[in-house]
């Protein structure tokens, strides 16, 4: 479990982390999601007592990370960005390494370094150089590398970039595999990860917590997000377009867009309501000719352009 | 989840980086030229350079007294990789985020380094066993010798370490390492080639490294000595663990 409360991480003075606090209950896997810069491996660092925070507080299977790091990073496996590792050394050499400062036991090793390994698909590559595996084998590493000690909770940063499609739906099986007994935090910038592996989602941008629910809850308030796209010809101005607003069902009307022979209007549509019909009559009513009208459900992909397009300062 | 003898943990936390560590420099080639040249170096201005056969002199002084100028180049490219190689490849997150405290690392990280130096002492042994049946050379002073570069080396290696935990890569842990290593070394030898107050020559030569490691060369047990370098040595090895710990703060 992992509880986060205010959390502020500050570099010098940038401010990577702007008071963050969410809760993530055991045996789920929570997607982090956020465009490059929003925060997210600061927060990951904080959690895994890579570094401390500014202000603030973050708890690890009930452990603070300012007063018990220590037993924090024991209850953690963690795959840092870009899944760094000992490249000199053997897989096998590698996960040994890992399995005696973690402090298994000899029986103990044994069996979970074999378990790792076949969990992690590596048994091939067991007894080669670390340097000369593919990116997708090193990820696997650096995954067998968090899961050798059995951890409660696994932190993994960025797990599937820079893999090959047939290496990202792997590596995704693997995670979806560990949710199921483990809490899994990983963190990602994009989208479809998180409809393919999350429980829940952490939004971030520009170093703060902008949702956060279910994909479905999200998926909600994409629906919610639902478009009407209409193209009028005829004598519009900016005061008929405001008008468009107060028609049942339309939340909010865009500024107009007015191209070669028509004008565009984006009007922005409550969930469940349809005001196709109204708009048309709006339109006779001015002498108005609809040239089209389209409805573009907004993506979740949209969704988060949207919520993170106030943060291109990140 | 607290183990029922942490001392033991800790020990194998230690002993876990030792190895890594240890076979780490084996893995390059750089513990081998390492080796190769300090033994070329040292024999060659020994038995050439030094003309130890033509002096027809029982002693080794001459032998040792190299070691801590060819220690300005040899100890900075053994530490130079240890922290900022680890900084560079990202692993310094995978090390410091594993279950192991600072000083477990910087201890695991010194040792390994002491005891290429061993090894590199051992490998010298020929040369004391090759001459000692020529002439009436003193075990004791020979020991000494020895006993005075490997303090030396301990400082200077916590010193270098300490420098690569500063270090961006290892090329200016290398630099700076080797900048302090002569400061350090030569710095007695200022007041000999300029002319300064009393007071400041003495302070200088006192914190030098050759200053102390002259009365081993001589084979005099001075305990000021053992403890200068044993100083230096443990107090290097705590800023770094420092710097580690602060480190994440930033």
């Amino acid at each position: 479990m992992i509880e986060a409360e205010s959390l502020v991480k500050r570099y010098g003075p940038f401010e990577a982390v702007k008071g963050v606090s969410f809760r993530v209950e055991r045996g789920q896997v929570i997607g982090l999601l956020g465009p490059n810069g929003a925060g997210k491996t600061s927060i990951m660092r904080v959690l895994t007592c890579f570094h401390f925070p500014t202000s603030g507080t973050a708890r690890v299977n009930d452990h603070d990370v300012l007063a018990e790091p220590h037993l924090v990073r024991q209850s953690i496996g963690y795959l840092p960005e870009a899944a760094p590792s000992y490249d000199d050394m053997k897989v096998r050499e590698y996960l040994g390494f890992i399995a005696d400062v973690r402090g298994l036991e000899k029986a103990r090793r044994a069996e979970r370094i074999g378990l790792a390994v076949e969990t992690c698909g590596l048994a091939e590559v067991y007894s080669r150089d670390i340097r000369r595996l593919s990116k997708g084998y090193r990820q696997r590493v650096g995954l067998a590398q968090a899961i050798l000690h059995d951890p409660a909770v696994l932190i993994l940063d960025e797990p599937t970039s820079g893999l090959d499609p047939n290496q990202i739906v792997e590596i995704r099986a693997l995670i979806r595999d560990l949710g199921r007994e483990k809490t899994v935090l990983l963190s990602t910038h994009i989208m479809q990860e998180v409809e393919a592996l999350c429980r829940r989602v952490l939004i971030m941008n520009a170093g703060r917590l902008i949702a956060q629910g279910t994909p479905e809850e999200i998926a909600r308030g994409m629906q919610e997000a639902t478009v009407l796209i209409v193209s009028l010809k005829g004598p519009v101005d900016e005061a008929a377009g405001r008008s468009l607003a107060a028609l049942p069902g339309v939340r909010s009307v865009s500024p107009m867009r007015r191209l070669q022979d028509r004008v565009e209007v984006d009007l922005e549509v409550a969930a469940g309501a349809d005001p196709s019909e109204a708009v048309y009559d709006w339109a006779v009513a001015r002498g108005c000719k609809i040239l089209g009208m389209k409805t573009e459900k907004a993506r979740l992909e949209e969704l988060f352009a949207r919520l993170t397009a106030g943060g291109r300062d990140a | 989840m607290r183990s029922p003898h942490p001392g033991a943990g800790a020990l194998r936390r230690v002993g876990a980086i030792f190895r890594r560590e240890l076979r780490a420099y084996f893995t390059t080639p750089v513990a081998f030229i390492v080796v190769i040249f300090f033994l070329v170096v040292t024999s060659g201005w020994f038995f050439f350079a030094e003309q130890f056969f033509a002096q027809d002199v029982a002693t080794l002084r001459g032998y040792f007294s190299l070691w801590p100028i060819i220690f300005i180049l040899l100890l900075p490219a053994l530490t130079m990789r240890s922290w900022a190689e680890e900084r560079r490849q990202g692993t310094a997150e995978i090390l410091l985020t594993l279950p192991a405290r600072e000083r477990e690392l910087v201890a695991g990280k010194f040792t390994a380094a002491l005891a290429l130096l061993l090894l590199l002492a051992a490998l010298t042994l020929p040369v004391p066993l090759l001459v000692a049946p020529m002439g009436a050379f003193e075990p004791a002073q020979i020991a000494m010798e020895y006993l005075g570069v490997l303090l030396l080396g301990c400082a200077g290696i916590a010193a270098g370490q300490f420098v690569s935990a500063l270090s961006a890569n290892q090329i200016s842990a290398f630099l700076f390492s080797v900048a302090f290593m002569l400061v350090i070394t030569l710095i007695g030898q200022i007041p000999s080639v300029a002319v300064l107050p009393g007071w400041l020559a003495a302070v200088l030569s006192w914190i030098s490294f050759d200053f102390h490691f002259d009365s081993f060369s001589k084979g005099v047990l001075d305990t000021r000595d053992i403890l200068y370098f044993l100083v230096l040595t443990a107090g290097f090895l705590m800023v770094t663990t420092k710097v580690l710990f602060v480190r994440r703060f930033r």
